[in-house]
Parts: structure tokens; sequence; C-alpha cells
């Protein structure tokens, strides 16, 4: 991972976190959905349309979240905040 | 919803969708529209997306687009359409691929992204387009009508999944109007098709409008999940 990556990765963070209902990380750590999970399907949509709006602003890239890489994948990339920032970073980087 | 509501209209080059657009800019609302082909409208408050409604990226960039000079989408009429006459047996695999990436899965990228930015502010209206040749079950437009009921199916379920956001996702079922899609039907044949309809004649922008304005009523959100054909067709 490059320098820039890093940064990215950071900022991408601190974008998932400021993004999720405060509430939810007070409540649930920071597992995002699934078991344990802190939001509902439809949470998570409200959500995941949010974020992908917001990466919008911040970087000026038009990412769709619920991606085929997304889906493909055995483990879901909205498990949790560490997960996710790692799978919009990879996005970003394409 | 706000005075001037902001449309995004699929299919506005020709036919019902430049009809529905100029009626809604005629009565002060900001329509964006797009096609496969230039603009055909110029009005201060029409904007225009040159784009393929089945094309994922390029739906993205227009509705961030939208959201980004507007502010937000109060209406999503996804009119673009094709169409191809033909016995089920006599088409080619390429023309049923292609009637579904316009109607099925245009309809679909549309209705996914403009409720992103419906879910923002909790309201939205979606009218999507379905055909009386579905319920009809038409000879010589059974991909045409497989794709419209994929949308109708599409539809119903959508406005469960959004049932509790303040958005709703109905569909109209036009007759046949006038315009280019149907220009090549011989004449007989669409008078047999006319003849199946309880009230026997060709629809009008007009008719479709009326449909659509009580969709898009305020007093209409607890409206959501419907067909309405016109012309007195049942589902």
């Amino acid at each position: 991972m490059n320098a820039r990556t890093q940064v990215s990765l950071k900022k991408v963070r601190d974008l998932v976190v400021e993004t999720l209902p405060q509430s939810t990380l007070k409540s649930k750590g920071e597992i995002i959905f699934g078991p344990d999970g802190a939001l509902d399907s439809l949470d998570l949509v409200n959500f995941l349309a949010d974020l992908e709006y917001r990466i919008d602003q911040v970087f000026g890239c038009e990412i769709v979240l619920a991606s085929e890489k997304a889906m493909s994948r055995n483990r879901s990339p909205f498990r949790d905040v560490d997960t996710l920032s790692g799978y919009v970073v990879e996005l970003l980087s394409e | 919803m706000n005075a001037v509501r902001i449309f995004v209209i699929t299919g506005t080059s020709r036919g019902i969708g430049r009809g529905l657009a100029a009626c809604f800019l005629k009565r002060g609302d900001v329509v964006c529209g797009c096609s496969r082909k230039p603009a055909t409208i110029k009005h201060k408050n029409y904007r225009h997306s040159l784009l393929d409604v089945a094309d994922e990226k390029a739906v993205v960039k227009m509705i961030r687009g939208v959201v980004a000079e507007y502010g937000r989408v109060d209406v999503l009429l996804n009119n673009a359409g094709i169409a191809a006459m033909n016995h089920a047996l006599l088409t080619p695999a390429a023309v049923a691929r292609s009637i579904f990436a316009t109607n099925f899965h245009g309809t679909f990228l549309f209705c996914r992204e403009a409720t992103k930015a419906m879910l923002r502010r909790k309201t939205g209206r979606i009218v999507n387009f379905a055909t009386v040749a579905t319920p009809l079950r038409l000879e010589g437009e059974a991909i045409y009508a497989a794709s419209k009921a994929a949308v109708e199916s599409f539809t119903q379920i959508l406005a469960r999944e959004l049932g509790q956001t303040g958005i709703t996702v109905n569909a109209v079922g036009p007759t046949p109007v006038p315009t280019d899609l149907i220009k090549s039907v011989p004449r007989a044949k669409m008078d047999a098709l006319l003849a199946r309809q309880s009230i026997p004649r060709f629809g009008s922008i007009e008719d479709i409008v009326n449909v659509l304005d009580f969709f898009l009523a305020p007093q209409s959100d607890f409206i959501t999940g419907q067909v309405i054909y016109l012309g007195g067709v049942t589902g």
C-alpha cells in the first residue's frame, strides 16, 4: 500500500464513521451489518446511499458500493467500519 | 414537495417522453431528460443527458449531476422503451437482450439511483411505464410484453421495499399512443388491438398525464405498488 492510499484509507475511514448514525457506533461498536450488526437492511441502504454521495463530494468519484465485486465476496464488505473502509479505498483506486 | 418539482424523465427525444417533458415544463417544473439521441427540446428549465439508459455509469453520472445542480430528485418517470413486433420464434437473441436492456435494466438503474437521492429527503415519486400488451397477451409482442411484465413485478416489489421511506413506486400502462414506436405496425393489427380495449381508441399524452397527476399528487402518499392501465384494460 503506498503513501497516497494510506492517507486515503484514513480519510475514507473518517468519512465512514462520520456518515454512520452516531448512536449506531455507541451501541454496537464498529459492526455495521450482519450478525450483531447495528443496521437493518433498510438502514444499510440509507447509509450506503449517503456514503456514496459523500464520497462523490469529497473524492469526486461516482462509485457504486453495491457492485458485483461486493456481492461476490464471501465476507460482506459492509460488515464493519474497517472492512468497508478498505473496500471503498479499493474502489477508489480502480 | 416543493412548488417547482425536479423531474427526471427517460426517453425524452421523441414520442411520449417528449410530450411529457413539454407538459411539465409548461407547468413550470424542471425536467432533466435523456435519450441516446441529442435533445429535441429547448427550454430554460430543461437539461439533457445523452446516454443509453442501460449504461450503469452513465445513469449514475446523470442522477448525481441532477442532485449536484438541483439538490434533489422529486419525480422519476421511467418512460424510455423500445419494441420490436415479431413472432417469438423469429426474434434474434440480440433483439430480445436489447429490449430487456432498455425496458427493464434501464428502469431498474434509474429507480436505484433516483431512490438513493430521494432517500435523503424521505420523499419522492417514481412512475414506471408498463403496457396494455402485457395483460392483453398480444401475439407478436412476446418479448416487449415480457420486458414490461418484469417492470410491473419490479415496481410492485420495489414499492414494498420502499414502503417505509416516503417514496412511492407505481406504474402506468398506456394503450397505443400514435408515436414512432407504433408507426410500423399495420393498421389492421392496430385496429384489432384497439378493439380489445373497453374504450377502443388511441391514447393521448393527456390520458397519461392524467394518471401521472394522480400518482404525483401529495395526497397520493398512500398509493404505491399500483399499475393503472388506460382504455379499460384490466390486469
